[in-house]
């Protein structure tokens, strides 16, 4: 397979992981997260350290997998302490506080000179090695959609779509909400660390704006939203449509790419809320 | 003395706030959405202010009163043609379609605009001296229109009958229609309204602080936790509240050493957990208090 071949399916692999982890917390749990890319940049950041710096005065230097495992626990930690502030929340307050956490997390990210090397960012050390990791993101992906079809066989996975269609229903009934909701945003933002770990490992260069990307969020909520929020099957294959249609036809629109994005969003919820798959009716 | 100075300059830098999280508060206040693109208004607004000072060379005081009621028409089609069809949906539905829109205005603006930071500067902005404190004079000019902004829009919202039919729609929009009020029309009047005053609170912030296209989900944050911390749909909440915020950032930044005015969302986040912690969770069920 030629390298450009090799680089697109990566791609398509993390973006079809990151909906579906999206996925999990805003769809199947109901509790829409519009800061969700701030554990790509956790992921990420924790896997530049890690590799490159000399982080409180020790080298650590490690090798790709330790790092991987270490960028994981970050992200799971971080979302252990977000969702204990933010999942208490309803609804609307629960998605604005986590894009609050979002840019709020990339200020101090900037703020953190010594250890993230602020807004220049990070360089890590350059491995080239395209099918080792087309490799990796589809043992990751194949991994996570595999865990997913598990767990929403699961309790958790029932009692989330329990608490998405009646919190209140699901509390009387002597159900932890708070603490299966933050369960899910912790699984959610493990696998979502875990991308943004490969991504600055792959990619060699991260910097706030970039780890922290906005649009990250948006591109999970659209290939959702496409595909069908809190379906099994939506978030892949809408990620697959919107890859397909960036290829086809916004690759030649380099500068309009954001926009046609945004006015998808505003379309789909407008034309099709349920998505291609859905078919719960509102 | 740097924390009276400091104090001084979070009570003006408040002023601005207070323009935007009006517009805010009250679209959630009446409709009941929250408006993620709000921020990316301000900024159209404040771009627009730009042009025309560039073009023109019109002083962003007098600009604003184009902006504004350019804004209101922007407030009218984006009720017209999005939240129209979104406001008896989940609120969940409203939030991803603004979000989308909050998308596409930021990447609108950086292709009209470009990503340079654009400012206007102005010549008669020397401070003022008094008593060892320095008064920035756009600042104070920006504070006091914020206060007769807000006494423009009570008097709307109490003496008008647009005002009153505006109110009882955010009391109780059925109530309401069963009067015969049109409650389509209130709508659009509220968005208009909304949309309106970000373009005025843009205008205004555009020889404060360099306008960017993607600061725009920054002063959604910050109008979001102005409206939380001084109240849904309150006019002196979301003055009260902008000054909050306003006195909380400055001073943050001025006992916080290393930390400049680079904390502008991560302080006003910490504020709004605070209150949320504090007023319990948020609550959308709660009828909203009367826009008074």
């Amino acid at each position: 397979m030629s390298e450009a071949l090799l680089l697109g399916l990566t791609q398509l692999l993390m973006l079809i992981t990151l909906a579906s982890s999206w996925n999990l917390i805003s769809g199947v749990a109901g509790c829409v997260d519009f800061g969700h890319a701030v554990f790509f940049g956790v992921g990420a950041y924790a896997m530049g350290i890690l590799t490159t710096r000399t982080p409180l005065g020790f080298a650590p230097g490690l090798g790709f997998w330790p790092a991987l495992l270490a960028a994981v626990l970050a992200s799971a930690a971080y979302a252990r302490l977000l969702g204990r502030l933010t999942l208490r929340l309803q609804g609307p307050y629960f998605s604005i506080a986590m894009l609050g956490a979002l840019v709020a997390t990339k200020e101090l990210v900037r703020l953190a000179r010594p250890w993230t090397g602020g807004g220049s960012g990070l360089d890590l050390p350059p491995v080239l090695d395209r099918a080792g990791d087309l490799a990796f993101m589809a043992g990751l992906c194949g991994g996570w959609l595999g865990a997913l079809a598990l767990l929403r066989r699961s309790e958790l996975g029932l009692t989330l779509l329990a608490l998405r269609e009646d919190e209140t229903g699901a509390q009387m009934r002597g159900i932890d909400t708070a603490a299966q909701k933050t369960a899910a945003l912790v699984i959610s933002a493990s696998v979502t660390g875990a991308v943004g770990a490969f991504w600055a490992w792959q990619t060699t260069t991260l910097d706030p704006d970039t780890a922290f990307l906005d649009s990250r969020t948006l591109d999970m909520a659209l290939c959702c939203l496409l595909g069908g929020l809190g379906t099994f099957w939506g978030p892949p294959l809408g990620a697959a449509l919107l890859f397909g249609l960036r290829e086809l036809l916004w690759s030649r629109f380099l500068d309009l790419h954001l926009l046609l994005q945004g006015g998808l969003l505003m379309g789909l919820v407008l034309l099709l809320p349920d998505g291609i798959l859905g078919r719960r009716p509102r | 003395m740097q924390i009276f100075q400091a104090l001084l300059g979070g009570l003006l830098q408040g002023g601005f706030y207070g323009i935007m999280a009006l517009g805010f508060s009250l679209s959630w206040g009446v409709l009941g959405v929250i408006n993620l693109a709000h921020g990316s208004l301000v900024l159209l607004g404040g771009y627009l202010a730009w042009s025309l000072f560039r073009g023109l060379g019109l002083d962003p005081f007098l600009g604003c009163l184009l902006t504004g009621p350019a804004l209101f028409g922007a407030g009218c089609l984006l009720q017209r043609l999005l939240l129209r069809h979104l406001i008896d949906r989940p609120h969940l539905q409203a939030l991803l379609a603004t979000f989308g829109l909050n998308s596409f205005l930021a990447s609108l603006l950086k292709l009209i605009y470009k990503a340079d930071p654009r400012n206007i500067p102005l010549a008669y902005n020397q401070p003022i001296e008094l008593g060892g404190l320095s008064i920035p004079r756009v600042r104070l000019m920006v504070f006091l229109i914020a206060l007769a902004l807000g006494l423009a829009l009570h008097l709307l919202l109490r003496r008008t009958g647009m005002g009153r039919s505006i109110r009882a729609v955010a009391q109780n929009r059925n109530a309401a229609r069963l009067l015969g009020i049109d409650v389509q029309k209130v709508y659009l009047w509220t968005m208009g309204l909304s949309a309106g005053l970000a373009g005025m609170a843009g205008a205004l912030l555009a020889p404060l602080h360099p306008l960017h296209p993607f600061l725009g989900a920054a002063y959604t944050l910050k109008a979001f936790a102005i409206t939380v911390i001084g109240g849904m749909g309150s006019i002196p909440g979301a003055l009260l509240g902008g000054l909050a915020l306003g006195l909380i950032e400055n001073l943050a930044a001025a006992l916080i050493p290393g930390v400049g005015a680079n904390v502008g969302v991560a302080s006003s986040f910490a504020a709004l957990l605070l209150v949320l912690a504090w007023k319990g969770r948020g609550n959308l069920r709660a009828p909203p208090a009367d826009p008074v």
